[in-house]
């Protein structure tokens, strides 16, 4: 009797709900009748849930908070947006062309052919600039076409790790446990790595990654983050959404950058061969506005990917590289 | 006149940043009720709000359209929600800190005072307390699960959905979850009459 109890005891939630199946439903009721110790525990249940369903209190803000939330966050996204590198060209072409467009009218003015066109002399800049408007406008839209083509494979072709995890001064204390990482010592213009070393965490040892004066370390961490630009590979289970950035209860990181005093960076490593076996998935990470651009290109794929970092041990250290450290403030 | 939310959400898709407001005008008292429920406190409910909605005007482009917008912010939110709580523990272990538990105690105590009105009986608001506590004292997973499927009303396959995991799992959780809550409600129960 007591192993029915157990099986029935389980059903239990359930059945009050009423979300078991017909049979189960019976089998339960039947029990029910002849075990006052089961009765009795979905009597319990049910009052138990009556007092949530009655008496909970859930919380609630102020009106004025809400008012107040919704302004800092606006605040937010118009800070941490800047302005990508084409808009602020397109920017500053627009500015330049107005300028030169302004001073090619004015001598215009002052010579003979001035008055043929003193009528219009006014309008003279805004056609001449909506001409130009019109052109830069469609220019990228016919490269862009070309590029298309000639990128065809590009998203499923070539392959990057973005695997920027995090960045600390020497004297900073590690919230994470690494299970690699980079030292990079950089030359004075900090644009070239002149020095990369990697240390490898052993067993449930990590090493204390060499840190030289001017050296940076960047952690590779299978630790789930949450700030930064992040993608992760899709579960197994695609049925519904997964998005990139829903992830950390059981998805795993591929990329992470912020450095909250400094801006941000991203670094683009390559090793691309040993990765594409191993069947990562595409990232492209080029400053802050490279998440909106790797968000356009990122493709679902269902991918076996396990442990990134340990991974990414696995990869020659020669097959390793830094390609491009990008500053997005220089952007 | 005014935008459904599948128009919001493409032109968002579309960079339109005045598409977002509408949306976390609609949705910001479900995330913060959410993210108050897991991290127990106003102040880590604000941080899981606002990266709530910086990952959804980021992410927008993810966001597989055939799919129902509110389960992919449950999704974030809630995961956000719960990866606080976990660095929030971790940050705690690592300097020895103990749970302020008496925090959590007045915050509660604070809620059901606020919801209480002030003509109902002192035995009542003390009962809307203790089924309040019981439900905060419950283990992370415990809570979350009865959270989304009681008071948000939330089926076991968008629970399971949600926190990736089997729709058994979510079952078995909130079978243990509503036990546990028994216990500690014992006397109410005893002394209920439905």
């Amino acid at each position: 009797m007591r192993s029915k109890c157990d099986k029935i005891e389980r059903l239990l939630s359930d059945y009050i709900d009423g979300t078991l199946s017909e049979r189960q439903t019976a089998d339960v009721a039947l029990h029910l009748r002849s075990c006052k110790s089961c009765k009795r525990e979905v009597v319990d249940l049910k009052k138990t849930n009556h007092l949530l369903e009655n008496f909970y209190v859930e919380p609630e803000a102020s009106d004025a908070y809400y008012a107040r939330f919704t302004t800092r966050l606006q605040q937010r996204i118009e800070q941490s947006a800047p302005t990508a590198l084409h808009q602020r060209l397109f920017a500053a072409a627009t500015h330049l062309g107005w300028h030169l467009l302004t001073q090619l009218h004015r001598r215009i003015d002052h010579s003979r052919l001035g008055g043929f066109l003193s009528i219009r002399q006014h309008a003279f800049p805004y056609y001449m600039f909506g001409l130009t408007l019109t052109m830069l406008v469609v220019a990228p839209l016919l490269l862009n076409q070309v590029s298309t083509h000639d990128d065809g494979s590009h998203v499923l072709g070539r392959l990057y790790a973005a695997a920027k995890i995090r960045f600390f001064s020497a004297d900073s204390s590690l919230s994470v446990q690494p299970t690699a990482a980079l030292a990079i010592k950089q030359d004075k213009s900090g644009a070239q790595p002149t020095d990369i070393r990697r240390n490898v965490s052993s067993g449930r040892t990590t090493e204390t990654p060499v840190i030289d004066s001017g050296s940076e370390v960047w952690l590779f961490t299978d630790e789930p983050m949450t700030e930064g630009y992040i993608f992760t590979t899709l579960q197994e289970n695609d049925s519904d959404t997964v998005p990139s950035v829903a992830l950390d209860i059981d998805s795993e990181l591929l990329a992470y950058a912020e450095i909250p005093t400094q801006g941000a960076f991203w670094a683009r490593l390559t090793g691309r061969d040993v990765l594409t076996e191993n069947r990562y998935t595409l990232l492209l990470l080029q400053g802050m506005d490279a998440g909106q651009h790797a968000l356009q290109q990122y493709e679902r794929k269902r991918i076996g990917f396990k442990g990134f970092s340990q991974k990414l041990l696995d990869v020659p250290l020669e097959t390793l590289s830094i390609s491009e450290v990008y500053d997005s403030r220089e952007l | 006149m005014e935008r459904t939310e599948a128009l919001l959400i493409a032109d968002l898709c579309e960079g339109d940043e005045t598409a977002l407001a509408p949306l976390v005008e609609k949705y910001k008292r479900m995330v913060y009720r959410l993210a108050m429920q897991i991290t127990k406190n106003h102040a880590d409910a604000d941080d899981v709000m606002q990266e709530t909605f910086i990952k959804v005007y980021r992410s927008i482009r993810t966001f597989r359209k055939d799919a129902a917008f509110e389960t992919w912010l449950y999704r974030i939110a809630v995961n956000e929600a719960l990866n606080f709580v976990k660095r929030r523990e971790r940050q705690r272990e690592a300097t020895l800190e103990t749970a302020p538990e008496a925090e959590y105690e007045a915050i509660t105590r604070y809620r059901v005072q606020i919801a209480n009105d002030p003509h109902v009986h002192a035995e009542k608001a003390e009962l809307r307390h203790h089924v309040t506590e019981a439900v905060n004292n419950l283990s992370l997973k415990h809570r979350t699960v009865v959270i989304l499927h009681e008071f948000e009303g939330l089926t076991h396959a968008e629970v399971a959905s949600i926190l990736n995991c089997s729709e058994g799992t979510v079952r078995s959780r909130l079978h243990y979850a509503r036990k546990k809550l028994r216990t500690m409600l014992k006397s109410y129960v005893d002394a209920s009459n439905i």
